[in-house]
């Protein structure tokens, strides 16, 4: 009996020192959360007022094909992102992870995207995509119209995308690979193994924890993807209704149109998508991520 | 354990990232107790003038004071929003005319017509400042205009002499090729825009994009879709830039580094652009619009005007205060001293005087007198009560006429359908 008032006490700490977080996220994140859905079933009033509609804005988005172009952009974003920059990341954790000089020197500079406001990054960038007068055209003696070609202005922002997440996620593996203890690669070159089977089966299995964890970030970030866009393409742009992510579509409808309800169900709708992947993820995970130490 | 830690961790991190979507929750600023008053506006580079207002106020009446908060466009909004629903509207606020019949409309604001004297203030800042049923439910502010700004090196090189009160369409064009022809440089720059570029060559053709009152548009009458089409096919002069080039480096840009010699531009900017660009002093200067030379009804001339006003809840804490500070500001002082600050032409009459002195003060060399004359025959800005669901579309459609996915007269037809399904609805 003791023993078990004992714990209670425990537990009530506790919960009191876990209270000022879980309090802010059910005030700021589950509460719109739980909001956001209700007014994805009501219908279009002004100020508060709601009347329950029932899918009737989803059958709206399901059926405008403005919605699956934007969903379509938003997948092959990832695409184009994901792998490629996570790659990167990890051959940059590499090499930063070597002997060599200078090294923290190194680590500031990819490091430092991370602490620039996206937005300045977004306007350099533009600049130097500048169809008449960027540098990019300029020094590569090309005639690319990064921005305002529909098909061409994904890449763009993809790029700019993986250059500002590049040193963030580096960083990140980089703590991963240097946990790893040196006397696996003592013992393994005993053995005679070479760099690239001391990577393919030592630092990769170590590392995996924490490459499925940037994997899920960069993921996630991807499938929000509206600043860059909104910098960088915005209003007045031709190519825009052809290269608009889901999170920017649900900007135009919301703050735009002033169309909350029907934004909500965009919303809902990239929460569902980001889940699904993100659950394929966790499913995925068991095949590659190695948890054993 | 490990496993499980981890796993924890991340399912915390893809919970937090998820939700953190929905959370564009925002707080409202109450009116807080008596004598002090919150005044709400969106533009930071007026919250001197404003609060040289409230200062002046405060010296009359040493018992209220009046603090400005100037948060951002998109802020603004979704802030107020918010603030309805949670009763704590700030005591006094700007109001955009995009807006105002959703507030209006909807009880909201209260009635200024006791403290507004009509025949002060311009027709049309008055006109904006009223809901779909006629009642004033805002003080006039100010009133703005367009106009054209013009290079005057640009013009020197190629021996072409500066735009004037009589100009036409054709000198316009006229102009540019002779400009892109003896400097390389482009001429006039006709970007995609409604209210600083396609509306005004509209009513000076004697167009409309709305009738008289409002509940019908006309984009597919013959001088609208003429002057839309006119508009349009400027972009295929080689002295215009493609929507393309606009896209990557916007007309006051390409203006301003001398790559463009003319483009229209509203008076709200000028003041940013004599503080952003210092050198370029005295080597431009603003016109009156070039006129349609064979409008289709009228004179040939028009220029679009908009207009902000004052306003406050109609249920506010402050009521009294509020409306008595707002009848301040629909004074003759108080629209003075917003003149001087040179942030916007004051609503009331016969001040235009006070803004063309602040830009005198600072030795920007600008005819502004050619702005000041266009408000003779200014046009009252487009706008209903559905306008917020059409307008995006629309122009989205002027968007996709410019990238050729659909022809010009195509597009004329889906901007008409589109305006007309959001006013049935």
């Amino acid at each position: 009996m003791k023993k078990k008032g004992r714990l209670n006490q425990d537990s009530k700490w506790g919960y009191l020192m876990i209270a000022p977080t879980i309090i802010g996220l059910l005030v700021l994140n589950v509460y719109p959360f739980i909001d956001t859905i209700m007014l994805s079933f009501s219908s279009a009033e002004v100020f508060g007022g709601r009347q329950f509609v029932g899918l009737a804005n989803y059958t709206k988005m399901f059926s405008d094909s403005e919605f699956w172009r934007a969903t379509w952009n938003t997948v092959l974003f990832c695409i184009l992102t994901v792998p490629i920059g996570v790659l990167l990341a990890l051959v940059i954790a590499i090499l930063l992870n070597a002997k060599i000089k200078g090294k923290v020197a190194f680590r500031a500079i990819f490091f430092l995207p991370m602490v620039v406001a996206p937005a300045a990054v977004a306007m350099v960038w533009k600049w130097m995509f500048n169809a008449e007068y960027g540098i990019i055209n300029t020094v590569f003696h090309l005639n690319v119209d990064w921005i305002t070609n529909p098909n061409i202005v994904i890449i763009t922002v993809a790029i700019v995308a993986i250059w500002s997440a590049l040193g963030y996620d580096a960083v990140l593996l980089l703590s991963g690979i240097q946990n790893i203890s040196k006397s696996y690669y003592e013992a393994a070159s005993l053995d005679g193994c070479t760099k690239l089977q001391q990577f393919r089966y030592i630092t990769m299995p170590m590392v995996s924890p924490t490459l499925f964890v940037v994997l899920i970030m960069r993921l996630m970030a991807s499938l929000k993807v509206y600043d860059l866009l909104y910098m960088m393409v915005g209003e007045g742009n031709p190519a825009l209704s052809k290269a608009q992510s889901l999170i920017y579509l649900f900007y135009r409808e919301s703050f735009i149109s002033g169309n909350r309800r029907y934004a909500s169900a965009i919303v809902i709708w990239t929460v569902l998508l980001i889940g699904l992947i993100t659950a394929l993820q966790f499913i995925g995970q068991k095949k590659w991520v190695n948890y054993e130490v | 354990m490990n496993r499980i830690l981890r796993k924890g961790i991340v399912a915390v991190l893809t919970g937090t990232m998820v939700l953190g979507l929905a959370a564009c929750g925002s707080k409202g600023n109450g009116g807080s107790g008596d004598g002090h008053l919150v005044f709400q506006i969106w533009d930071q580079g007026q919250k001197a003038g404003m609060e040289a207002m409230a200062k002046a106020y405060t010296e009359k009446n040493p018992d209220v004071t009046v603090e400005v908060q100037a948060v951002g466009w998109d802020e603004y909004w979704t802030k107020l929003e918010a603030s309805v629903s949670s009763n704590s509207m700030p005591d006094i606020f700007w109001m955009h005319s995009n807006q105002i019949y959703k507030y209006a409309d909807n009880g909201i604001l209260a009635d200024c017509s006791e403290i507004v004297n009509e025949a002060d203030f311009s027709e049309i800042s008055v006109a904006n400042a009223k809901g779909s049923d006629g009642k004033l439910y805002g003080v006039p502010k100010d009133k703005d205009i367009i106009g054209l700004l013009y290079n005057k090196e640009l013009f020197d090189q190629a021996e072409v002499t500066y735009p004037d009160e009589n100009w036409t369409w054709d000198d316009l064009e006229k102009a540019s090729a002779q400009i892109f022809e003896k400097t390389g440089k482009y001429g006039y720059m006709a970007y995609a825009h409604d209210q600083v570029g396609y509306w005004n060559f509209v009513y000076q053709n004697g167009g409309q994009i709305l009738n008289d009152d409002g509940t019908e548009a006309e984009y597919t009458e013959k001088a609208t879709a003429d002057a839309i089409k006119y508009y349009v096919g400027l972009q295929k002069n080689d002295w215009c830039p493609t929507q393309d080039q606009f896209a990557n480096t916007g007309a006051a840009e390409m203006f301003f580094s001398g790559e463009g010699a003319m483009y229209y531009a509203g008076n709200w900017d000028l003041v940013n652009l004599c503080t952003t660009y210092p050198d370029m002093n005295g080597k431009w200067d603003v016109a009156p619009l070039p006129k349609c030379p064979a409008p289709a009804a009228g004179e040939g001339r028009a220029s679009i005007s908009n207009s902000v006003s004052y306003a406050t809840s109609a249920k506010g804490k402050n009521n009294e205060q509020a409306m008595d500070f707002l009848k301040f500001l629909a004074s003759e002082e108080a629209q003075k001293i917003q003149g001087q600050s040179g942030a916007a032409i004051p609503a009331y009459n016969g001040l235009e005087e006070t803004w063309k002195q602040s830009f005198a003060d600072n030795s920007y060399e600008l005819t502004l007198d050619n702005l000041i004359s266009e408000f003779d025959y200014s046009v009252k800005y487009a706008n209903n009560p559905s306008r917020p669901s059409w307008e995006p579309k629309v122009e989205q459609t002027m968007l996709d006429i410019y990238a050729g996915t659909v022809t010009v007269d195509e597009g004329i037809e889906k901007m008409q359908s589109i305006a007309t399904e959001a006013m049935a609805e």
